[in-house]
């Protein structure tokens, strides 16, 4: 079976500035992708290098089998793509920019559409030039998701959106998923990809993080609860502050495992703890950390 | 439907061009009759030593009054009205075209649908140069009844004529200003690039001895009286070699700015 998108050796520079070094790729026909990476990772230009925006520099992308330079306009009619950076036309009411959206692509899911617009409560009739971040947000999804094609590319879908809705966007992209379409997103929200994605990659300057990698510093993470001491407590014995955060939040090490440490610490020593839930920033900060120290790539 | 939203976007400032290009030419035509006497008498226009504006005072005060009025016309339907009013629009209407998807970060939006961009480039290229030029014609053509209104004809081969070398001159701007507006990423810097050739180009003109290199000589009432009193016919409006051609020069300028909007836009990345 065909990959939906088979990526080799994919290189793209601006000027000087290499964004991607020849990265590998494969996505299965009907997986769903998490993209995850900070910012300036190369997220977006991998995005749009796919969907034939970006001529890469370097290596070759096929996307549905097609080559997305060549054969750009057959990519896109197979493709719905919603850029990072979702900008909606302000003039137009909602309604008059959904019409508009929908008229690039023949075959629309006019009940995946509904849908949507039940569960983000757009009020379609204004201009959009009214709407807050979040909502324009909605409508330039609501354009990304209801045309009916093999692929979406969706960057950074849940930018601006609050936590209800991002959980209903995570039930429609499992029924898009279910239904066999190919979905990969980029998010900056991990516990939103982990719970979503099948298999999620992790772009850092670039490249892709191996796999064994990422879950050793995960692990790691695991180990490194987040606790806000009760004032005037110091830090219960058995673990090493790592870094304290500019809220007062301390980023520590244990030495065994997090929860029994918690316990064991003294009543009142700690007001609040977080544990087992790796933080994006913490994983960029530690993966960032380990290619200084050790040039892991 | 990328067309249609062009011109959703347009209307009101092709109607309010319409309208202000009717409210120019009406006035100076039904005037006309008070007007006529003050040129003969005149002779401010044919003392200046600037020589184009002698040949304006000769023709528009001309014993002939339906020669003088044909000047009069070619200078203040065309000369004036069109080069002014006209271009304002085809700057107006070409600044935002790309500029303004940049801006509104909605560029990437809709370069990365299934139009190709040479598609893309013609939906939104043909609403305005149809909302630029239309008013030409109506405006000019609708001199004819005001004409009549003072006993005075004015006839419709030539007219149509000057009206379509009016037209593609304000064409060759709205195609450099697609142009530039491709180019940039901000709308007031198309309208400050734009604005700044034309004024350039308004200096040079105004300047005697470099004149002939200015692009308002394509334009100018040395053209148009000649074309409006029927003395160019269309084969030499469009013969580069044997007539002026001005209109073919003109053309290929648009056929030029065109061309070097669709690489651009093939080109461009969001």
């Amino acid at each position: 079976m065909t990959p939906a998108i088979a990526v080799r050796g994919l290189g793209k520079s601006f000027g000087a500035r290499a964004v991607l070094h020849g990265v590998d790729l494969d996505v299965a026909a009907g997986e769903l992708l998490g993209l995850v990476g900070p910012n300036g990772a190369g997220k977006s230009t991998l995005l749009r290098t796919l969907v034939g925006l970006l001529p890469p520099t370097s290596g070759a992308a096929r996307v549905l089998g097609l080559d997305p330079q060549r054969d750009a306009l057959a990519v896109r009619q197979r493709t719905s793509y919603l850029p990072g950076e979702a900008g909606v036309y302000t003039n137009l009411t909602g309604a008059q920019f959904l019409r508009f959206a929908a008229s690039f692509h023949a075959r629309q899911q006019p009940e995946l559409r509904d849908r949507l617009l039940d569960g983000f409560r757009l009020p379609l009739r204004q201009k959009v030039r009214s709407y807050s971040a979040g909502m324009k947000q909605k409508l330039a999804l609501v354009a990304a998701l209801a045309p009916d094609v093999e692929l979406y590319l969706l960057d950074e879908p849940d930018r601006a959106l609050d936590a209800s809705v991002r959980f209903f966007l995570r039930d429609v992209l499992r029924d898009l998923r279910a239904a066999g379409r190919t979905i990969v997103l980029s998010s900056h929200h991990l516990g939103e990809v982990e719970a979503l994605a099948e298999r999620l990659v992790f772009l850092l300057d670039g490249r892709f993080v191996a796999d064994e990698r990422l879950a050793a510093a995960r692990q790691r993470l695991r180990q490194s609860p987040r606790v806000r001491l009760a004032p005037g407590q110091p830090l219960p014995a058995g673990a090493r502050e790592q870094r304290r955060e500019p809220d007062g939040t301390l980023v520590v090490e244990t030495d065994g495992d997090p929860m029994a440490w918690l316990r064991q610490a003294p009543a009142g020593a700690i007001d609040s703890a977080e544990v087992g839930i790796p933080r994006l920033e913490d994983l960029y900060e530690l993966l960032l950390q380990q290619q200084a120290d050790g040039g892991h790539r | 439907m990328i067309a249609g939203k062009t011109f959703r976007e347009i209307r009101w400032m092709a109607l309010a061009y319409l309208l202000i290009l009717e409210l120019l030419a009406v006035p100076v035509i039904l005037l006309w009759p008070d007007f006529y006497p003050d040129l003969q008498r005149s002779t401010l226009l044919r003392g200046i030593d600037i020589d184009w504006l002698q040949r304006v005072g000769v023709a528009v005060s001309d014993r002939n009054e339906e020669i003088a009025y044909t000047s009069y016309c070619a200078l203040m339907l065309f000369f004036r009205s069109t080069n002014l009013v006209g271009i304002a629009a085809a700057v107006l209407f070409g600044t935002g075209l790309f500029a303004r998807e940049r801006e509104a970060q909605t560029f990437e939006f809709l370069l990365a649908k299934p139009v190709s961009r040479g598609r893309l480039l013609w939906a939104k290229w043909w609403p305005c140069a149809l909302c630029a030029t239309l008013p030409i014609f109506v405006v000019n053509l609708s001199a004819i009844p005001w004409s009549r209104r003072i006993d005075l004809d004015l006839p419709l081969e030539p007219l149509l004529l000057a009206s379509l070398h009016a037209a593609c001159f304000v064409l060759l701007f709205l195609t450099f200003t697609t142009w530039v507006s491709l180019r940039c990423r901000v709308q007031a810097h198309v309208a400050a690039i734009t604005g700044a050739v034309a004024v350039v180009q308004i200096g040079i003109y105004l300047t005697q001895r470099i004149r002939p290199y200015s692009l308002f000589r394509l334009a100018d009432f040395d053209w148009y009286g000649p074309l409006l009193a029927g003395n160019v016919r269309a084969a030499q409006m469009f013969d580069p070699f044997g007539g002026p051609g001005f209109t073919t020069w003109v053309l290929a300028g648009v056929a030029l700015f065109y061309g070097l909007a669709w690489r651009d836009l093939r080109r461009a990345e969001p």
